[in-house]
């Protein structure tokens, strides 16, 4: 093994071949950001080449243009087959952040991502969480087990040691499997950069701003910048001093806003 | 930054001892917090009136914050020049020890956290046992809250003499055992003077110290079969190598089952031409000839196979809420293998803190308990001795839907062997007298014998099969042979040697009883 990056890769491929041997109707949730991004190329170096499960993006209408340009580019380049989930109803009554910001999120996002698993009878998920993003995160497993409802034990979850996953499960019960859980934000960017892997264009600055971690319009803010390329985002991360989703207003709602939101479903 | 390998730091320990506030602190002299978060944390604590806790930045759960206490393993990431980090913190409470194994078991090292002013206590020492178990042999002993003794040297050192005597008694050897205060940062990542008669390390210096561990290139190739993906009209053996090195064109053995074969390519995404795989390294294999097995079969070399077995003795840890039982049923992981075992003795039972035996060949291991059990297993498994590889010498015992346990590998039954080989008797060449020739007379290791169809229709137009042997030693498979396909056997001797001739028999078996 020659550096961490590969360690990081490596630990990855692991995850998505085991959790593709144990599960049947597996889909992997793609929001479009650098992560999920980079869990694909994790995922074509798994299966060599192929992504063999389906994407799912969860469109809450509120998605920057750039974003659903680059994704359905993207998907066509990767021979994917990408499904895109909404929460129709919630969106027909005019669901939106001035009623709440974790309202919005729980129905656009979480009832939409559970409408979207029901109707394709998925028994699983692949998400790009990572252990450094915020403090609930940090406490999952790599397979972790959600009930019926859709919820998160946090309080009593299974061991899980020596790449011994838990696999079976009682029916009713949901997967989701954290493939890059172990990645730093630096480390995505470091790999980003080795790997060469293309990302949407709003990472990148134009006028003196970029996004740093992308999301719904309303919620989301670009940071002052003016890297305009993978080189100059990796110097400008090694000075920064804010907590990456900064910028994101869902996340300061409350100071458990995180937690309540990722028990009930959220991603 | 270095590029060199992370290393995975657990700190465990009893609850209330200090470990988050000691991470706290790692993270705060490192410059690794974030001005926004250490501020939020900062908050926090004013609303519940109280002073900044740097314990807050791995307690991030509200049941965590308000109870204050750790419920999760957490982990969380810093640098010093000298390499990237990643700490693991472990929650103290016996209730919570499911969680602090979750933790613990991924760690290359571990720092155990010892409360100068209370000592050594119940959890130091079952945590200790747990590193013990998983194998964690670089440990570094913090001995902590001396502010709150003025840094009395004596009753350190009396601390110290008692640390020292229990990881003793589980082959622990600290790296240092070193005064510290986490709260106040002394011998953390600098030295504040408190303890001038301490020359040792400060912890930083400690973990700075320690050496890669992960990925041995030394040990014999291990590449447990994960996948097996039947794509573009191949096939591929997709796996990670654990340990050793797998080069196109070796020539390897599948365990248990016992084949042979040579590695036609060594295959990653867009690495066309690849010539080998070192540890730690996810590959695919193809083969030269066209093989079916199975996700669960280690790929080794022909003459450092690992131990084919159906028995195994192990010590064990138990962590599930049920207890663990004799004559019980259970699923054993191991690798990428899973197989059915009954726990056919729990032959000691210990206190996990003391590590008294407190019991023999007893009925149940109780939730925290550990033991050392002997299982038979329902199919054979291929393992190494944990001494001997950390990576094929530990398993997870499945417990009906969930992990309930952990073992490690200290004896296999029958254990003077290595590999038991197999030989396909289709394989073998016709002699001028019309017969097959199988020659087990050079094999050292234990054998097994499979026929085919074709070769059993062979026997039936009245030809024979001589199997040449080593020693009486061998003539067990062959009666086995003999038994399961309703063969006749004979026994000759050929100089210094024994040779087995079997034969079909024609009629049911009634020409021989006929002849008997």
């Amino acid at each position: 093994m020659n550096s961490h990056l590969d360690e990081l890769e490596a630990q990855s491929i692991y995850i998505f071949r085991e959790a593709y041997r144990k599960f049947e109707n597996l889909a992997m949730l793609y929001s479009v950001g650098k992560d999920s991004t980079t869990m694909i190329h994790l995922a074509r170096k798994a299966f060599f080449g192929r992504i063999p499960f389906p994407l799912v993006h969860i469109d809450t209408t509120y998605k920057y243009p750039e974003m659903i340009e680059y994704r359905d580019r993207m998907a066509r380049e990767w021979g994917a087959d990408l499904i895109v989930g909404r929460n129709e109803s919630a969106i027909a009554a005019g669901t939106g952040p001035e009623q709440g910001r974790l309202d919005c999120c729980a129905k656009l996002k979480t009832d939409g991502l559970s409408q979207t698993i029901e109707r394709h009878g998925f028994n699983g998920l692949f998400l790009g969480i990572r252990r450094d993003e915020e403090g609930s995160r940090a406490k999952e497993r790599v397979f972790s087990p959600r009930d019926k409802n859709f919820e998160w034990s946090y309080k009593d979850q299974p061991p899980e040691l020596w790449d011994q996953f838990n696999t079976t499960f009682a029916p009713g019960t949901h997967i989701r499997v954290h493939p890059i859980l172990h990645w730093t934000e630096l480390d995505i960017w470091l790999y980003i950069q080795r790997e060469g892997i293309e990302l949407c264009p709003l990472y990148f600055a134009r006028d003196g701003k970029r996004f740093r971690s992308l999301g719904c319009m309303p919620c989301t803010g670009p940071i002052q910048s003016n890297a305009v390329t993978v080189e100059e985002i990796i110097e400008e991360l090694r000075a920064i001093k804010t907590p990456e989703r900064a910028g994101r207003a869902q996340d300061q709602e409350n100071t458990y806003a995180m937690q309540k939101l990722r028990a009930k479903g959220y991603m | 930054m270095s590029q060199s390998e992370t290393l995975k730091i657990v700190i465990v320990g009893h609850v209330d001892h200090g470990k988050s506030t000691l991470i706290g602190r790692l993270f705060y002299d490192t410059g690794s917090i974030p001005e926004a978060r250490r501020q939020e944390i900062a908050a926090t604590c004013k609303a519940q009136g109280r002073p900044f806790e740097f314990a807050y930045l791995m307690d991030a759960l509200e049941e965590e914050r308000v109870q204050n206490i750790t419920i999760d393993t957490a982990s969380s990431f810093f640098s010093t020049s000298r390499r990237r980090y990643v700490i693991i913190d472990a929650p103290g409470h016996k209730q919570f020890l499911k969680n602090m194994i979750t933790g613990a078991a991924s760690a290359d090292a571990a720092i155990l956290l010892v409360d100068g002013t209370e000592g050594v206590r119940e959890q130091t020492k079952r945590h200790a046992h747990v590193l013990s178990l998983l194998g964690i042999r670089q440990v570094v002993v913090a001995v902590n809250k001396l502010d709150m003794i003025d840094y009395d040297r004596q009753r350190f050192q009396e601390v110290e003499n008692d640390i020292r005597a229990f990881l003793h008694s589980l082959h622990i050897v600290p790296a240092h055992v070193i005064p510290i205060s986490a709260r106040e940062g002394e011998n953390m990542a600098g030295r504040q003077g408190h303890t001038p008669w301490y020359a040792g390390p400060t912890i930083l210096e400690a973990l700075d110290a320690f050496g890669d561990v992960r990925g041995d290139a030394t040990l014999p190739l291990r590449l447990p079969v994960q996948d097996v993906y039947t794509w573009d009209g191949r096939r591929i053996y997709a796996g990670r190598v654990e340990t050793g090195e797998i080069r196109q064109g070796d020539e390897v053995i599948f365990q248990p089952s016992g084949k042979v074969t040579r590695v036609k390519s060594v295959e990653k995404w867009r690495e066309p031409g690849l010539e080998r795989a070192g540890a730690g390294e996810c590959v695919g294999i193809t083969t030269e000839d066209e093989l079916f097995v199975e996700r669960g079969e280690i790929i080794a070399r022909l003459q450092q196979a690992p131990i084919r077995t159906r028995e195994f003795r192990a010590s064990i840890f138990w962590l599930a809420d049920t207890p663990f039982r004799a004559g019980a049923t259970y699923t054993i992981k191991l690798a990428t293998a899973e197989v059915q075992a009954v726990a056919v003795d729990i032959e000691e039972r210990l206190d996990s803190s003391t590590l008294e035996v407190i019991g023999r060949h007893e009925p149940e291991l109780q939730p925290t308990e550990v033991g050392t059990v002997l299982f038979s297993l329902k199919t054979p498994l291929a393992v190494d001795r944990y001494g001997e590889n950390v990576r094929t010498g530990r398993f997870v015992i499945q417990d009906s839907l969930q992990i309930g346990g952990g073992g490690t590998i200290q004896t296999v039954e029958g254990d003077a062997d290595r590999a038991v080989r197999r030989f396909s008797l289709d394989d073998f060449q016709v002699g001028a007298d019309g017969a097959r020739v199988v020659d087990l007379s050079l094999e050292r290791n234990g054998v097994e014998l499979d026929v085919t169809p074709g070769f059993l229709d062979h026997l039936s137009a009245g030809n024979r099969l001589i199997v040449r042997l080593r020693d009486p030693v061998q003539i067990e498979p062959v009666a086995l042979l003999a038994y399961e396909h309703n063969l006749g056997f004979v026994f000759s001797r050929d100089r210094d040697r024994v040779n087995v001739v079997l034969y079909r028999e024609r009629d049911g078996g009634a020409e021989a009883r006929a002849a008997a």
